[in-house]
């Protein structure tokens, strides 16, 4: 056994104390050096909550995936920070500052809503960094954002198309479009109500509400007290909880048609409002293939059900695949190089592969890949749109979302 | 890192302006302004839009924004004719601010609404090259502060601010003094707002897109805790106090890079609530806040210091 001297004692103690305390600036300095820092902001608080956490996990899962087959670019490990995006524009605008002065970040992922991936839009231009985004409305990619701005989701007039299209099958006569003010839900309602005209469908009232209302009786008594056979309502979960109440409370008999993350988010909505009030309400939502092989190992990879409907977790998942597809293919942490291959990686031409360790191991060989994501094919357009990405049908049947089909723009 | 720092120096600069000007109206005049968020709106959007569609300069809009804030204020300090009441005051700011807040909302033709306005030019913005111009705005942004805190000492220090005081105080006692209550009243408010405008312009500058998700009330629960914890009527303790929340609030998201045992869903929820708990020790050991008010330090000092 060794002796316990007095100069080994002062020394074990002296390592003892320096550890803690060195471990940040090591923490930091480790960020800038041999990993490669990917910044994640997501929702973990505020009206978008309830996504977040998942989102964050497929993030944290997808990227121990690459590393424990060996990172990328000659072993280099993917290094994530994820931030709460508090659901809020300026806070989304900061954290973006900070993965990209702090942390060094060529790759941001996540941001759910519109505000979070406009504020932070000019941000990522002005300092050639990636931003992809998970949220709809057309603007984030419009005009010129230089090759940084990448949708991870269908673009909100895509959803109108959908939508309206459904709806003209559904035989009804007059419909009722009752709308939030938001950046993703008025394109959806112009394009939506074109198709219901174009359809000869007789567009009874049209009428935008504002966010975080006590009360929707006023907008409810206008769009239902004119008896439409359907009400078309496009907006979040707390509005359409208070609508459904005073819809309930006035007897009204419309047929009610929403979006997803308002009438299931989660099974929330249910919770919140009774089986009840819920019956009947058909939804739809931009969702993954479920069909496909690379959503149904995005499932295994997060230890879920087989049978779990994953609507946001894929599409970072893909977001943090593509990010290492191409700095791998373009031999560069920068995204001034790799920005360029993320068409290259996502469209091909080159091997189908829906696995990203695969996907990275033919890159390395030098040869062409046409990555398929969990959350869609990965297909984009010139200035960043998804391609590919379908959206589900669900009616509620006894407390439950009972899918009905799937369908793309 | 220093980039970062120089960012959230520019971001407690414009708050730091919007708590003196909430500091002159409500810790020196003694008029609550819960609409704090609408006419910081106002000042943003006014700026942003004399830009865009008035085709003017950084500079004329930063002024633009200031006089419409001030107009705007005046005009909303001008009911204190029939509501002097400090509580129903409050109610009626409340009210303004939310019809401000509203309006950027809903009118589409003018703001564009939910989308927001993109694209917001910057002071010198063609001038100066990229990587140098957050330290420019950082000087500007400071120089601000510094010019407004002046303004604001001036102002406190003159004979005009021996009225804001008295009219806090009793603006009965002013009234019988021979002082226009009213008029003291209006002029106050409009002064507040012109700095409102002044940091809801820079607001623009900072992130060149404004939309009304970034003008919730938060802004106003925000302001009020950088005046309540800098020591209300205390101009520098202002500037301590929204330097220490913005610090505070932005600063807390570096625990979880440092402590590897916090996960990002974790502290999410814990920062808030630690904010929430730093405001309350505040309050209960150091309710004076950290500065005291000019004028009073040699009376109230005493008091502290028997109570002591």
């Amino acid at each position: 056994m060794r002796t316990f001297t007095r100069r080994r004692m002062l020394k074990s103690v002296a390592a003892a104390a320096a550890g803690p305390l060195g471990f940040p600036f090591l923490n930091l300095a480790h960020a800038q050096g041999a990993s490669v820092p990917i910044g994640v902001a997501v929702p973990l608080t505020g009206n978008a909550g309830p996504y977040g956490p998942d989102m964050a996990e497929a993030a944290r899962r997808t990227a121990a995936k690459i590393n424990n087959a060996g990172g990328i670019l000659g072993g280099r490990r993917l290094e994530l920070f994820i931030e709460d995006s508090e659901s809020s524009a300026a806070v989304a605008a900061n954290l973006t500052q900070k993965f990209i002065n702090v942390h060094k970040c060529q790759s941001c992922v996540g941001y759910w809503g519109t505000p979070e991936g406009m504020s932070s839009r000019p941000i990522v231009v002005q300092n050639k960094v990636v931003l992809m985004v998970s949220s709809a409305a057309n603007a984030i990619t419009e005009g010129d954002t230089q090759g940084y701005v990448w949708r991870f989701q269908m673009k909100a007039t895509d959803w109108g198309i959908v939508i309206g299209r459904a709806a003209a099958g559904m035989n009804f006569k007059t419909v009722g479009i009752l709308g939030l003010q938001n950046a993703f839900v008025l394109p959806i309602m112009k394009v939506f109500e074109e198709r219901m005209k174009g359809a000869g469908v007789q567009v009874v009232d049209s009428l935008v509400y504002n966010p975080e209302q006590p009360s929707y009786r006023a907008e409810v008594e206008r769009v239902f007290g004119k008896k439409p056979d359907a009400v078309f309502c496009f907006g979040l979960l707390p509005d359409f909880v208070s609508i459904m109440r005073e819809v309930h409370r006035g007897g009204f008999e419309s047929k009610v048609v929403a979006l997803s993350i308002m009438a299931d988010a989660e099974g929330k909505f249910v919770q919140a409002v009774g089986p009840q009030v819920a019956e009947g309400i058909r939804h739809f939502q931009p969702m993954p293939d479920v069909s496909a092989s690379g959503y149904r190992k995005f499932v295994q990879l997060m230890g879920a059900p087989p049978d779990r409907l994953f609507l946001f977790p894929p599409n970072t998942h893909d977001q943090v695949s593509i990010t290492a597809l191409a700095m791998e293919r373009a031999k560069s942490p920068m995204a001034v190089d790799w920005s360029r291959q993320i068409i290259t990686v996502g469209n091909g031409p080159g091997q189908e592969v829906d696995d990203v360790v695969e996907a990275l191991k033919l890159v390395r060989e030098g040869r062409a890949v046409n990555f398929q994501g969990a959350g869609s094919t990965c297909d984009f357009t010139p200035n960043g749109d998804q391609l590919g990405r379908g959206m589900g049908q669900w009616v509620i049947k006894g407390g439950k979302s009972v899918f009905v089909e799937y369908a793309k723009p | 890192m220093i980039s970062f720092l120089v960012l959230l120096g520019i971001v407690v600069c414009f708050s730091a302006i919007l708590a003196l000007a909430l500091n002159f109206q409500w810790g020196l005049g003694g008029m609550v302004n819960f609409g704090l968020a609408g006419f910081y709106t106002l000042g943003a959007y006014a700026c942003a839009l004399l830009i865009l569609k008035g085709g003017a300069n950084t500079f004329v809009a930063t002024l633009g924004a200031m006089a419409i804030v001030a107009a705007a204020s005046a005009l909303v300090a001008l009911v204190t004719l029939r509501v002097a009441e400090e509580d129903y005051f409050a109610i009626v700011t409340l009210g303004a601010g939310e019809m401000l807040r509203l309006a950027a909302l809903n009118e589409d033709w003018l703001t564009k609404g939910a989308l927001g306005l993109a694209g917001i030019p910057r002071p010198l913005g063609n001038v100066i090259p990229a990587e140098l111009y957050s330290y420019f705005l950082l000087g500007l942004a400071v120089a601000l502060l510094l010019g407004t805190l002046w303004v604001l000492n001036v102002l406190a220090r003159s004979p005009f601010g021996r009225i804001v005081r008295a009219v806090r105080e009793d603006d009965l006692v002013a009234a019988t003094l021979g002082k226009d209550v009213l008029w003291a009243r209006v002029r106050i408010f409009a002064i507040g707002g012109a700095f409102i405008g002044l940091a809801g312009a820079l607001h623009a500058f900072y992130y060149q897109y404004i939309d009304p998700t970034q003008f919730t009330n938060i802004v106003i629960a925000y302001a009020f805790m950088a005046v309540i914890a800098g020591g209300r009527g205390a101009h520098r303790g202002t500037i301590l106090g929204a330097a220490v929340v913005m610090v505070l609030l932005e600063g807390s998201r570096f625990l979880k890079d440092v402590i590897p045992a916090l996960n990002a869903d974790q502290l999410a929820a814990i920062r808030i609530i630690m904010i929430g708990v730093g405001l309350i020790l505040l309050l209960i050991f150091r309710p004076q806040g950290f500065l005291r008010e000019h004028r009073l330090r040699v009376d109230l000092g005493d008091a502290a210091t028997i109570r002591r």
